[in-house]
């Protein structure tokens, strides 16, 4: 455990204040480095795919995914409890919330000025107006899938994730009679 | 295509039956995990080929990006079974099964249209040429897939969204429920 802090860089005590249990965590300076120098492009690049989904290949579906890619890069290089405690279960569960929102409440607007649901000419704001409205949309997308995924993936590495020293102590407790448990 | 890209497509193809039989009788579910992400990655090469790079994206990024790690956090929660044995022990009857399933559904493939051939059913319908005509005028959108996702088809989009995020509410309720274990 100690021999961590040695090694640690920057980016690591920033996203990790305190030193971290984590039973599956390994610190790999090439792995750290690599994914510091990747990371921003990618989540750059998740972020075009997301914005620019009207103009080119792409969109909110893949740029979500995208995004989501990047936490977990940043999980595997510094921890998945670092990363955890970096982004907070609200913020995931807000975005989710969100981009539904966005969604819905668009479809709404345009009932609500004697449109139909989702329709985007009836904002009145010419061709421009109906590709910003779609882009808000894959936006709206992009925060449900990304957020989504975050949260499947913390959720499954959970703190108390099954270590085999965990699945052992367990089958030995039962072995033992598990009248104590 | 040119003969090049006939041959890369080929390549990529003979790469993805290997993995994906790989995936299939790999002992070792770490083996097997990768041989799918593998398999993933040609799958996304021959979208590319085929002039698909809204599925390709998608194929790569969830194919084997997401689901590869979200597979490998799962075999981190689970007893990984170990083991010399390199492959999986074969049930003769499902094999026999397996193969006269995939034997019939070939004997569809010489009914499919030649691929980029003007004569398939979508490139010959009506639908096909109206958004191909109308998708920029009215939506302002280049991207024509963008253009059907969000705005022509935008209720069935909402629908996909909602299902993510149900999906997604379901996983994680049951996750953090743990009566499973």
């Amino acid at each position: 455990m100690s021999n961590r802090s040695d090694t640690s860089s920057g980016a690591r005590s920033r996203i990790e204040a305190e030193s971290t249990d984590d039973p599956i965590y390994v610190e790999s300076t090439v792995i750290m480095t690599t994914v510091r120098l990747v990371v921003p492009f990618i989540f750059t690049y998740g972020l075009f795919v997301m914005f620019h989904g009207a103009d080119s290949a792409g969109g909110g579906f893949q740029g979500g995914v995208i995004v989501a890619s990047t936490v977990l890069l940043v999980a595997f290089a510094f921890g998945i409890d670092a990363t955890r405690r970096w982004i907070k279960g609200p913020l995931i569960r807000t975005a989710i919330a969100t981009g539904g929102g966005v969604f819905i409440l668009i479809g709404l607007g345009a009932v609500l000025i004697q449109g139909q649901f989702l329709e985007y000419a009836a904002y009145n704001v010419g061709t421009t107006g109906i590709k910003y409205g779609i882009e808000l949309v894959e936006l709206g997308i992009g925060a449900i899938v990304s957020g989504v995924l975050i949260g499947l993936f913390f959720t499954l590495a959970r703190e108390d994730a099954l270590t085999q020293e965990s699945i052992d102590q367990r089958s030995s407790q039962e072995q033992h009679g598990g009248d104590h448990s | 295509m040119t003969p090049l890209q006939w041959g890369i497509l080929a390549s990529v193809l003979t790469l993805a039956v290997v993995v994906a039989a790989a995936a299939v009788l790999l002992y070792d579910v770490l083996n097997a995990i990768i041989a799918f992400a593998t398999f993933s990655f040609g799958v996304a090469i021959t979208w590319i080929l085929f002039a698909a790079p809204d599925v390709a994206l998608t194929e790569a990024a969830v194919g084997a990006g997401i689901t590869t790690t979200l597979l490998l956090v799962t075999i981190a929660r689970t007893v990984r079974q170990s083991g010399d044995r390199l492959l999986e022990e074969v049930n003769p009857r499902a094999a026999v099964t397996a193969i006269l399933f995939a034997g019939l559904l070939a004997t569809t493939v010489d009914n499919l249209p030649a691929v980029g051939s003007p004569q398939s059913p979508i490139a010959t319908s009506s639908i096909t040429s109206y958004y191909i005509e109308n998708a920029y005028p009215e939506t302002g959108v280049e991207n024509a897939v963008t253009a059907v996702l969000a705005a022509y088809r935008g209720f069935d989009t909402l629908g996909e969204a909602t299902v993510v995020i149900a999906a997604g509410l379901a996983v994680l309720v049951v996750l953090q429920q743990e009566t499973y274990a």
